[in-house]
């Protein structure tokens, strides 16, 4: 990077908001994903932490003046290569702009700058009643910003959707330094195009976020919580197909695996029977007094299509320890190889059952792991490789593994990602499932509004 | 602990990179830059192993950035031990590169004689008065000119004499129902005696007779996690062979970093030595936390009288996630009559103090022990009870910073505290909001 573009990022952010060490920008070759950059040409030139939406213009109109490209990033837990460097880019974090703006109550929206912690956001506004719901596994530690760019989900999708549907506003820097509101404070608004959905799961390639508004809901009374033991996985996918044909809503059913059953028993002994085929983790909320029946309906199927065991808790702290056996999954199973790569593959929930088949036909063939664990209420299957990246025959073997997952889920008419993104990891498959045309829609888009292709260059539509 | 940091490789790769570790690290609270947080530490590491990186001066000081807290440690999914490849990268560095000079000195030369830190540390305590001056409470001391250290840091003054000096080898007690060897640290026997004293007061009243090997060095780990492996190791082997000699039914510690050095890290240290580390394990599976010991004691409740006063208490990282203690030191602070116990927020975050790390990077460690303070201060106790003297020291210098009057003191003491009341049980006075001068 040039000494004067970096003299003059230094004023925008102030010096010690802003990064030129080598060892430094190193830690910005990678987020969560398995992306690799080539930190040989992949180097970022500066990383700036800037604190309002100012400055972020200011750097943006910079960039596009001088053709930089900008790789916004929040926390970088995405797992779809959507923050890692890119050449001599400029890395802006926007993780100083973390202040809560505004609980409305009244309206049941909130505001919020993009470095707000998604799980800070939710407990503020779990302690006066409400709820934001979007729950995807890193809300502990990722940033709002980041959620909206990548349109996070998480198990409670099933009932309550994902971030774009809480997201109803926006203010955001185009890749041309202008500043631009979206949608606003209401839940009806139909004044021209739907910017705002269109910005939300942009992955940082149309705009830098910041500024979130998004609805909240009332919290949930109350919570019931059961598992149930398969001893075939066929007849956990054929249960949640029918839990969902039924028309009952959990607000989260997961489905584990035995590869998974086996290692979480080993690892937190949680009382699972290791010979099982699959667990369903099921969770209703609602009104207390609906609770038992519903789950009682739930049961009801469970034990029709051939649960051997039924769990339903009786207490908190029962169902705490239920969830202790979802919660402890990866951890449980890194313990089995070095590596793990998680897909989310995303089918229609009636194909659940083809879908897992087919995932277990393709780890046969490839000679590989493949564990699955998946919120399957919403037929968002993660596929979970266990593999060793230092092993170079496997890693080849489970390449090939997984362009074939790729292949099988849009075939069954499901989507390459249900909440992780394109980002880098997938970009060269985004055809399979857009077709040329919906293609080149999205890069004319692309082109309207980054006609210097400067923000985050290569993230979906590829190098 | 294998002797090239390549060896590291199998640990290194298990980082997939998720961030959790971002939800606790301390120093990364404060910096935010994506290097000082424990995936961040990890891929630098890696980078060196790779061959991408060098041993820079960058490269140092984000090793050096580190409080060994080892909170990224028990909250990372995959279990990636974040403070062994830390310390495996320090010994790199003190390898390839060497200890600064003053590190040397205190490493190599003092810390391991203890006759040279005993000399050392009689000079320092009558000259101390010259360089340094009383905090603002009659509390500790502050530096009056540079020594490389920060003006403002706050430091206890050196005892008037060394604890071990004040005691014969072996307390005894009437009709003694136990017999355990107290390895008293380095800061216990220079600095807080009172800590020492209140261990043996509260064993010797429930029968239990102390021994304090006299020839008993430092732990060694400050001079382990900064690198030097060689010297770690003569003092661990030293220490082995002391405590081994008694015939005691346990080793008691009253600090969680010694006693995680000698429960666990000494056959760690010492594992490809065959002739120690079954010794190096001998003595770890005898090792116990002063509140461990405490609790197992029947009818250690029975003679406390009542303390009225408002009390939290702060997990040190290495006995929290070392030795794995947090009951015991609640259990027995609840037990104490009239005393209300009032958890903080965090209590098991670290203080900001990472023994050296406090001296190198003051103004950091500074900004996390604000974050510790005011947990404290919200609690609005006017006891902190803590089990180890280097929290004790940095809670209060940022107490004394904030002109917060909380006093600060080991549970050993607080215990002993009701036991003095227990003894004689004319009431203690108590007037709120001069909680420490009455304590007093």
């Amino acid at each position: 990077m040039r000494l004067e573009i970096i003299q003059k990022l230094s004023e925008i952010v102030g010096k010690d908001n802003l990064y030129t060490e080598l060892e430094d920008l190193y830690c910005y070759t990678y987020d969560a994903s398995f992306v690799k950059a080539d930190f040989k040409k992949d180097l970022a030139g500066v990383a700036v932490y800037p604190s309002n939406t100012e400055e972020v213009a200011q750097i943006i109109k910079l960039a596009n003046q001088e053709m930089i490209p900008v790789v916004p990033r929040g926390a970088g837990t995405n797992v779809s290569g959507g923050t890692i460097s890119v050449g001599d880019c400029i890395i802006l974090v926007l993780k100083r702009m973390n202040k809560i703006l505004e609980i409305d109550g009244k309206n049941l929206i909130a505001v919020v700058e993009p470095g707000v912690i998604t799980g800070q956001l939710q407990s503020e506004v779990e302690r006066i009643g409400l709820f934001y719901p979007p729950d995807p596994a890193s809300q502990a530690f990722s940033t709002m910003g980041g959620n909206v760019a990548e349109c996070a989900g998480g198990p409670r999708g099933v009932k309550y959707g994902v971030t774009r549907d809480y997201v109803i506003g926006l203010e955001a820097v185009l890749p041309t330094g202008e500043v631009i509101n979206t949608g606003g404070r209401t839940i009806k608004n139909v004044t021209g195009y739907d910017m705002t959905k269109l910005f939300t799961g942009s992955e940082g390639t149309l705009c830098v976020i910041t500024k979130i508004i998004v609805k909240l809901i009332p919290l949930p009374e109350a919570k019931s919580t059961m598992m149930a033991v398969f001893s075939e996985i066929v007849q956990a996918c054929e249960t949640v197909s029918e839990i969902i044909a039924t028309g009952l809503v959990p607000c989260s059913l997961e489905l584990l695996d035995n590869i998974y059953i086996r290692n979480i028993e080993e690892y937190a002994k949680v009382g699972l029977p290791t010979e099982a085929g699959a667990v369903l983790l099921i969770e209703v909320d609602g009104d207390s007094e609906i609770l038992a029946k519903q789950i009682g309906k739930i049961e009801k199927i469970c034990s029709q299509l051939g649960a051997v065991q039924i769990r339903v808790a009786k207490t908190k702290e029962e169902a705490e320890e239920l969830w202790r056996a979802r919660r402890s999954a990866f951890a449980a199973v890194s313990r089995l190889r070095p590596t793990i790569i998680g897909e989310d593959a995303t089918v229609p929930r009636s194909s659940i059952p083809a879908a897992v088949n087919r995932i277990q036909e393709i780890a046969a063939k490839y000679n590989i792991i493949v564990a699955v664990l998946g919120h399957a209420g919403d037929g968002n299957l993660h596929a979970t490789i266990l593999t060793d990246e230092t092993d170079q025959e496997e890693m080849a073997r489970v390449e090939k593994a997984i362009d074939e997952i790729f292949i099988a889920t849009v075939e069954l008419g499901g989507s390459l990602s249900g909440e992780h993104g394109i980002g880098r990891a997938k970009s060269k498959f985004i055809t399979i499932q857009t077709g040329e045309v919906g293609l080149e829609v999205q890069r004319q888009i692309k082109q309207a509004l980054d006609p210097n292709n400067i923000l985050n260059p290569g993230v979906m539509f590829g190098a | 602990m294998d002797s090239s940091l390549e060896s590291w490789q199998k640990e290194v790769i298990r980082c997939i990179r998720c961030g959790a570790c971002q939800n606790v690290c301390p120093v990364f609270k404060e910096l935010q830059a994506e290097s000082t947080v424990a995936r961040g530490r990890v891929k630098l590491i890696r980078g060196v192993i790779s061959k991408d990186l060098d041993l820079t001066d960058g490269f140092i000081d984000k090793m050096s950035l580190c409080l060994m807290c080892k909170a990224c440690v028990v909250n990372c999914p995959s279990g990636v031990k974040v403070d062994k490849l830390v310390e495996a990268a320090r010994k790199e560095i003190a390898k390839k590169k060497g200890l600064s000079p003053l590190k040397m000195l205190i490493f190599r030369l003092v810390l391991k004689n203890r006759w040279v830190f005993n000399a050392g540390m009689r000079t320092g305590r009558i000259f101390q008065g010259l360089v340094f001056r009383k905090g603002s409470n009659g509390q500790g001391m502050l530096p009056r000119m540079s020594l490389g250290i920060d003006k403002r840091r706050l430091l206890s003054p050196l005892a008037q004499k060394p604890f071990k000096s004040m005691y014969p080898e072996v307390v005894k007690v009437p009709e003694a129902t136990m017999r355990i060897a107290f390895f008293t640290g380095c800061m216990i026997n220079y600095i807080y005696t009172d800590t020492g004293r209140a261990v043996i007061n509260v064993l010797n009243q429930n029968g239990v007779e102390v021994v304090i090997p006299s020839l008993q060095n430092c732990c060694g780990t400050p001079v382990r996690i900064n690198g030097d492996y060689e010297t770690a190791k003569t003092m661990a082997k030293a220490n082995i062979d002391v405590f081994l000699k008694e015939k005691v039914d346990a080793v008691v510690v009253a600090c969680g970093t010694c006693g995680l050095s000698l429960k666990e890290e000494y056959a760690e240290l010492l594992k490809d030595d065959p002739n120690y580390v079954e010794k190096a394990k001998k003595l770890g599976s005898m090792v116990k936390d002063f509140t461990e010991l405490v609790v197992s004691l029947e009818g250690f409740e029975g003679k406390m009288g009542r303390l009225p006063v408002k009390v939290t208490y702060h997990d040190p990282c290495h006995l929290i996630r070392g030795l794995k203690v947090k009951e015991q030191p609640r259990q027995i602070i609840r037990s104490i009559p009239g005393v209300i116990f009032e958890e903080m927020t965090k209590a098991d975050t670290c203080c900001g103090s990472g023994g050296s790390f406090s001296l190198y990077h003051y103004e950091l460690s500074t900004k996390i022990n604000d974050h510790k303070v005011e947990s404290v201060h919200k609690t609005g106790a006017e006891i902190l009870a803590t089990g180890c003297s280097a929290c004790r020291m940095h809670i209060e210098d940022g107490l004394n910073r904030q002109g917060n009057p909380v006093k600060v003191m080991h549970t050993a003491q607080l215990l002993e505290m009701a036991y003095q009341a227990g003894a004689n049980p004319s009431p203690v006075k108590h007037d709120k909001g001069k909680g420490r001068k009455n304590l007093e």
